[in-house]
């Protein structure tokens, strides 16, 4: 029972798109499975010859390991791919840069110590010719307005310039299809603008298909044709763009009546958060970063004169595009990185830096960028998970009290919600939403002073992020000062009573929550004052 | 200024068995696989080069004989680490000290054999640098051909960008369609031919005989010459040319009437390379993926 094409147009038939007759790309009953896990489940999907395709859904439903499927990273278990009406297996990379498939990942696929002309010409085949390589990298990025200079070093570009490398390495191919994995997560507003002025070109210009993977509402109506929506690894709805809005698809998506502002933040829905700003409570400031400098192993600087204050019961946001000093901030509070001048004051004395454990002791909790490098130990179980930074409480100087540790992990599942079978499950073997609950768990049981939370509900589905988010809204409601730092800007306005933008670690603008103005606070993200 | 002249031609000879082997864990680093058993590349290729020239009477041939063996051992360490990636570093050391034991227990008395000397006219007269560069055994003056041809295969080659994408993001350059383990184990092959021609070098060209554990840790100060030079090309040779000095005074001095202790000369090369690393740590880095195996599809 596969998806017949003809219904699928006739279902969208109205659309600008030209009336091919055959589809560029089609995916029939694709099925794949990790282990137990059913990441694509009979997924069938249909895109027309030079349209934007939107790939919508939540974190985890399946999205991603699609286009691994029709880029050949990932094989899957059953079904068959079609291009342009033809039969084709795509089982490596190679075979799927042969057939005309280029994809922009997610997490960039640039290395880092090479130039841009070398990164352009990776993976093809042929002599390295450097003069031509150079040619073509300004060439093509004349074309779509992608400036970037060919012999920079990609470690020294921003995030927005490195997507451009990315582009320019795809579209130096001349690709049929280009995908894109969540492009915008890294750029600023006007950067994403910019995108999707460059993907309408391509389309236009040159009748290339693409498919755009995204979570945000926004960006799949306002830069695609048709949409896709799939929820749990399955294909739930499939939509023309004119013919729908941000609650239809937000419906579609969640698979329920999403909750006010929680669901409008893990959707992407701006337009909710606009209105609607909370007012700071007046506490004592519980946290200080005066001047704060920092610089990389290798001489980057990290933080340069970052400045910022959080009183008790207030939510600070720290917005800003990814790469911009975030990172280093949660290391500094984590204790794991060490100042190069300035100083962190918590609760009005001064904390040293870099040291391990300072931070802890001094009543800063944190919730780490990535929880799976420094959140949690993954082999270890979720009862030592949640005692890891506390374990004066279930041990004296040399031995672990095993009842200690069990009933105190038992209370923390039972306060926290934790979907667990036993205090002695594996980290490893719980979902995304639940590994994260237990590090919340193991730092707010330490009560703290001042709570850091480093994206906090990243990669987790809507009911985590709710629950996250509520959480985080009942620790401000207790009186700890909470720092959160995340690039989804509607994670920070759900959140946030104060929000201030980070650029190139420091802090150059803030503005209560009341007075956000998404122009100015983009501008000031991209680094231009406003 | 003899002494300067005599000690000058002592260090590069001593260097240039280095030098072969710097060579390939130059490569094989760039790659990605910080190379511990180029010590039994080295040690492997000295034994088989003797066994080899006693075979077929030629010192020269011996030398062919030390490439396959070097070979052989970076073939073993490839599967190991590039197909099953067990640790890099466990499947050196174990290479390292299972070549110790083979060449050890198979130690055979034959007679000394050498390959000539290469002594090119007028230009072997030039005061102070006329010997170290214009008077050795032949085989050293391949690395006037073969130190270009490893720059231009790392540095400009096709090959050579998807080696080091293999090195320094292993990851990224699996989507973008390069085999990984392939390249690093091809950075690695060659390497065990380098290191090969290195210990056949140190035996058949510099020593004539194959003793027991003759490298004596050579291969390791090929390592540390390759961090010495903070995985540049043109640093890798100065840091075997200062190792090939170290070594040259050690020898030197006591000859010329100077008493230093000798344990505390061979130590000095090790010693340079520990000052060298504190004062490079912070500004140079290996390659980011250096030792770590790549398994696809962990993200």
């Amino acid at each position: 029972m596969s998806m017949p094409p003809s219904t699928e147009h006739a279902r969208s038939a109205g659309t600008a798109a030209p009336a091919a007759a055959v589809p560029s790309v089609e995916l029939r009953r694709i099925t794949k499975r990790f282990g137990s896990v059913v990441a694509c489940d009979d997924v069938s999907l249909s895109v027309r010859p030079g349209e934007i395709h939107g790939l919508l859904g939540q974190n985890g439903a399946g999205k991603s390991t699609l286009m691994k499927i029709l880029t050949g990273l990932v094989v899957p278990d059953s079904g068959e791919i079609m291009m342009a009406g033809r039969h084709v297996e795509v089982n490596d990379p190679q075979t799927a840069t042969a057939l005309g498939i280029a994809m922009v990942h997610q997490h960039f696929s640039l290395v880092g110590r090479m130039r841009v002309w070398e990164n352009a010409v990776l993976g093809e085949l042929g002599r390295v010719d450097r003069d031509h390589a150079r040619r073509v990298v300004n060439e093509v990025g004349e074309r779509y307005g992608l400036a970037v200079n060919p012999d920079a070093y990609v470690d020294d570009l921003s995030t927005g310039e490195r997507q451009r490398v990315e582009l320019i390495k795809c579209l130096r191919r001349r690709p049929g299809l280009l995908i894109l994995d969540e492009p915008t997560s890294v750029l600023t507003l006007a950067e994403s603008r910019e995108l999707f002025s460059v993907l309408r070109r391509v389309t236009t210009d040159e009748n290339t298909t693409v498919i755009l993977i995204s979570h945000k509402l926004d960006e799949i109506l306002h830069a695609t044709d048709r949409v896709t929506i799939m929820r749990g690894g399955a294909v739930v709805a499939r939509r023309d763009t004119a013919g729908t809005d941000a609650r239809d698809l937000a419906r579609a998506m969640v698979g329920r009546e999403p909750a006010t502002w929680t669901a409008a933040s893990a959707v992407g829905s701006m337009d909710a958060l606009v209105q609607g700003g909370r007012a700071a409570t007046e506490g004592d400031v519980r946290l200080r970063l005066t001047d704060v400098r920092a610089t990389a192993r290798d001489g980057r600087p990290l933080l340069s004169g970052l400045s910022l204050h959080v009183r008790a019961g207030e939510i600070l946001g720290i917005a800003g595009v990814e790469g911009n000093g975030q990172a280093a901030l949660g290391d500094l509070l984590s204790s794991l990185l060490d100042l190069d001048g300035g100083t962190v004051e918590v609760g009005g004395s001064a904390v040293p830096t870099g040291e391990p454990g300072a931070m802890h002791r001094a009543g800063v909790g944190v919730v780490p960028e990535d929880r799976h490098a420094s959140g949690c130990v993954l082999d270890m179980s979720v009862a030592e998970n949640l005692v890891l930074t506390d374990l004066d409480q279930v041990s004296g100087s040399v031995l672990v009290s095993p009842r200690k540790l069990r009933e105190r992990a038992a209370r923390l599942i039972e306060e926290f919600d934790i979907a667990v079978p036993s205090p002695d499950t594996p980290m490893r073997l719980l979902s995304g939403g639940n590994q994260q609950k237990v590090v919340l768990a193991r730092e707010l049981a330490a009560r703290p002073t001042v709570l850091v939370a480093a994206q906090p509900t990243r990669g987790l589905d809507v009911g985590a992020t709710e629950y996250m988010t509520e959480r985080i809204h009942q620790a401000a409601r207790d009186g700890i000062a909470v720092l959160l730092i995340s690039t989804e800007l509607e994670e920070i306005l759900t959140l946030a009573h104060r929000v201030a933008v980070i650029h190139r670690g420091a802090i150059v603008g803030e503005m209560t929550r009341a007075d956000v103005d998404l122009e100015r606070l983009g501008l000031m993200m991209g680094g231009r004052a406003a | 200024m003899d002494s300067v002249e005599l000690i000058l031609a002592s260090a590069v000879r001593l260097a240039v068995p280095l030098a072969f082997a710097a060579l390939g864990e130059w490569i094989a680093e760039r790659a990605g696989t910080l190379n511990i058993s180029v010590e039994g590349m080295m040690l492997g290729g000295a034994f088989t080069a003797v066994a080899g020239a006693g075979l077929t009477g030629s010192a020269s041939a011996g030398l062919l004989f030390g490439v396959a063996a070097g070979l052989l051992v970076a073939f073993v360490h490839a599967c190991f680490s590039h197909r099953l990636s067990v640790n890099t570093y466990v499947v050196g050391l174990t290479l390292n000290v299972l070549v110790l034991g083979l060449t050890s227990f198979l130690l055979l008395k034959t007679e000394s054999r050498q390959v000539d000397k290469l002594t090119i006219p007028l230009l072997s007269d030039i005061p102070v640098i006329g010997p170290a560069l214009f008077d050795q055994r032949w085989p050293a003056y391949l690395l006037a051909a073969l130190v270009p041809a490893a720059w231009w295969l790392v540095r400009r080659s096709r090959w050579g960008l998807e080696a080091r994408a293999a090195g320094e993001n292993p990851q990224s350059a699996d989507v973008t369609g390069i085999d990984v383990n392939k390249r690093r184990r091809q950075a690695l092959m060659l390497c065990g031919a380098l290191a090969g021609l290195g210990g056949a070098y140190l035996a058949v060209a510099e020593v004539g005989t194959f003793n027991q554990n003759m490298t004596a840790g050579r291969g390791y100060m090929v390592i540390a010459a390759v961090i010495f030079g903070g995985w540049t090309l043109r640093g890798t040779l100065a840091g075997v040319l200062v190792f090939g000095a170290a070594d040259a005074m050690r020898l030197a001095l006591p000859a010329l009437g100077y008493t230093l202790n000798p344990q505390f000369l061979v130590a000095s090369p090790y010693i340079l390379a520990l000052i060298a690393m504190t004062f490079f740590a912070t500004t140079r880095r290996g390659p980011a993926a250096l030792g770590r195996p790549f398994v696809r599809g962990i993200t």
